[in-house]
């Protein structure tokens, strides 16, 4: 084995990990903005809403990324879509991750106390700012363990990106196995800094929890 | 602040095909305190629920000093600016406490006077802090509920209750959910909310709390409103052999 | 615009293809059956090594992406002389890849269970043995099933990976059809229903399942 074309290959990769962490990153953020309002709207909206948005649910959760990917990409521009690879991609986690993140919210909003939103009621609060001040923030934390849990998956998902040539890190990295023919060590490689970051970033958003939900344990003396 | 009367007439309630309420007819004075009593799933809850309109009756009417809750006119819903209106001026305090724990005791207290009454965030602290000097916990304003027993909790959101200035306090059951040691300190916040004349409606099985401090107990059952009188009247000498049932029940679990 | 004919003529290769589909997946998930539950026993072990590499296991395949792992496996195996069918490698990455996840299946189910179950047996003087396999593995087998089935939809979406080395499952399928009818749209779309239509089945029957076995 041979380590040593990483090093010429070096500002291909650098920029392909840049692209990889601003996919995830922009994913993560929209994806978790469109779920959320998706959660809201299945909350508060009318009915016949909420049965569209459960079909765009099971749509999206029963397929495949890659293939809507492919939807969206090549199938687009048939109805008149034309993206560029990277913003279709972004637009691809986006979607792909919404409903995921949608479910996740639901369960945080179900699992806050009904009594909690009760006693906002009780005091003449509008329903507004019940959401705003009770309903997201104990809604949120709770949701917290499977946000981090779901962003750390869709790292993993980012790489399906480069089948649609997206110019992430393994689409550089497949560039460099084209070219050196090393599959194995380039591949190997991959896979070693994957297992690092997937594990870096648990470990952050295990942290991350154990502070936010200080005030809310229950302290057992 | 003037303590408001609550009449309840001919309300009735239904959850699908079981009648919940029937025919309801209760009338409370100002400044007076009235305790609910009677076995569960008798309905008490039900009916405290319906006088801030948490839970929607289907008929009949309940008024605060004359005002209808919950209705324009019988089967019109008030519009729900004008429902959180009215409900500034009733406080509601509840069995599990219901105190929102991302925030302090103070903050919990202020949050109301700030987004309902509209107040600065000083003042509201302020206040916040005189209410909670009330209820007697001054030193533990800045602890996150998980932090306070229970009842340190309960008095924490009576202090809530009372810093919005209600006209009727609402106590669904405040004792239940608190081991027997800590009944006797909610319970004396709740006496001297008494002593001051404010109007009270309060769930309870604390038989003890009824016989002093109330000015009439309402036994329920089943749905029905079986009798309301004085509590010597209903608690001593009553006469439907349902009170009687429901008394002899009581007294036997609570000897030993 | 979108043309409903060629979107219905496109059915008929990708069901054929979606036998390749649903072949990979259900090896794929014996194979993680399997596998996941020796893995799921090396954790339990009171062999500190061998728990180690579980873990290790567990944690390096959950962490590196599946594609990447195929196509490590990919090239691994010429390297180390092995020489098998393209589609026996997808199986083989496949299956591996869900062990990590079946064996985390076992292990919740296993903690899930009430140590007054454990405690019921022990009491009544029955062996380690006994315990396992007439308390402990039959409950949380039930209790597990849901689970699984949620496992196998996950790979079911997962062998459209399995395309990039050449496998003529949905999604290849779709891609050589939508190259030469150039309407990948109808295509692609028609792709994604015959995905829904098995999930759907699949979830249905892990509703099915869950409602069976709840006590």
């Amino acid at each position: 084995m041979d380590f040593s074309i990483f090093l010429q290959y070096g500002p291909a990769l650098l920029k392909g990990f840049g692209i990889t962490v601003l996919c995830w990153l922009a994913g993560t953020v929209f994806g978790m903005t469109l779920g959320l309002v998706v959660a809201l709207i299945q909350r508060y909206g009318p009915r016949w809403l909420g049965w569209i948005i459960q079909a765009y649910i099971e749509i999206i959760r029963g397929t495949p990324f890659l293939v809507q990917l492919f939807v969206l990409y090549y199938g687009g521009p048939l109805v008149g879509l034309r993206l560029d690879a990277l913003p279709a991609g972004i637009l691809g986690l986006t979607v792909y991750g919404s409903p995921y993140f949608a479910e996740i919210f639901r369960s945080g909003f179900r699992a806050v106390p009904h009594g909690q939103i009760e006693a906002a009621r009780a005091i003449g609060m509008a329903e507004l700012a019940i959401v705003r001040r009770i309903l997201l923030p104990l809604g949120l934390v709770s949701s917290l363990p499977a946000l981090v849990n779901f962003s750390i998956i869709l790292t993993k998902e980012t790489v399906i990106l480069s089948i649609i040539t997206v110019p992430e890190l393994m689409y550089q990295v497949g560039r460099m196995s084209a070219e050196t023919f090393r599959y194995l060590e380039t591949n190997l490689v991959l896979a070693l800094f994957f297992w690092l970051l997937v594990e870096a970033i648990s470990r952050v958003g295990r942290r991350l929890e154990a502070r936010i939900t200080k005030h809310l344990v229950e302290e057992r003396t | 602040m003037q303590a408001a009367s609550v009449d309840i007439r001919k309300v009735n309630k239904f959850y699908g095909p079981f009648h919940a309420l029937k025919d309801i007819d209760l009338a409370i004075q100002p400044g007076k305190v009235t305790c609910l009593i009677g076995p569960s799933g008798s309905g008490k809850s039900t009916l405290l629920r319906c006088i801030n309109f948490l839970e929607e009756y289907d008929s009949g009417e309940i008024r605060i000093d004359g005002e209808m809750i919950g209705y324009d006119a019988p089967g019109r819903r008030m519009p729900g600016r004008k429902l959180r209106g009215m409900r500034r001026a009733i406080g509601m305090v509840f069995q599990q406490f219901n105190l929102w724990p991302h925030m302090t005791a103070r903050e919990n207290v202020a949050e109301g006077l700030i987004r309902v009454r509209g107040m600065s965030r000083a003042e509201a602290g302020e206040r916040a802090a005189e209410a909670l000097e009330k209820v007697g916990l001054g030193d533990k304003m800045a602890n996150h509920p998980s932090r306070l027993s229970g009842g340190q909790q309960q008095r924490v959101a009576i202090a809530r209750a009372i810093a919005m200035e209600p006209r009727v306090m609402l106590f669904d059951e405040p004792t239940s959910a608190l081991d027997p040691e800590l009944v006797g300190e909610v319970l004396n916040v709740m006496k001297a909310l008494a002593t001051e004349g404010m109007t009270m409606v309060v769930v309870t099985h604390e038989m003890g709390f009824a016989a002093h401090v109330a000015d009439q107990v309402a036994f329920m059952e089943k749905g029905e409103l079986v009798g309301v009188d004085s509590p010597a009247r209903i608690l001593h000498e009553p006469e439907d052999a349902r009170i009687q049932a429901f008394l002899r029940t009581y007294h036997e679990r609570n000897s030993f | 615009m979108f043309s409903i004919p060629v979107f219905l003529d496109s059915f008929y290769p990708l069901f054929l293809a979606a036998r390749y589909t649903l072949l990979i997946s259900v090896l794929g998930i014996a194979l993680g059956l399997v596998i996941g539950t020796l893995i799921c026993a090396a954790r339990l072990s009171p062999y500190g090594p061998l728990r180690r590499f579980a873990a290790v296991w567990v944690s390096f395949l959950r962490g590196v992406p599946l594609l990447v792992q195929l196509l490590v496996f990919f090239y691994t195996l010429p390297v180390i002389g092995i020489d098998v069918p393209a589609i026996v490698a997808a199986v083989v990455t496949v299956g591996i890849c869900a062990s990590a996840y079946i064996s985390e299946i076992w292990r919740g189910a296993i903690a899930a269970l009430p140590r007054g179950q454990t405690e019921a047996a022990i009491a009544i003087g029955m062996g380690p043995r006994d315990v396992w396999t007439r308390v402990i593995l039959p409950q949380a087998f039930t209790m597990s099933l849901p689970a699984l089935i949620n496992e196998l939809i996950l790979l079911v979406k997962a062998s459209s990976l399995v395309s990039v080395v050449g496998i003529m499952e949905v999604t290849r399928a779709s891609q050589a059809q939508a190259a030469t009818t150039f309407r990948p749209l109808e295509v692609y779309i028609a792709a994604a229903c015959i995905y829904l239509l098995i999930n759907l089945c699949l979830a249905a029957l892990g509703r099915y399942l869950e409602h069976r076995t709840a006590v």
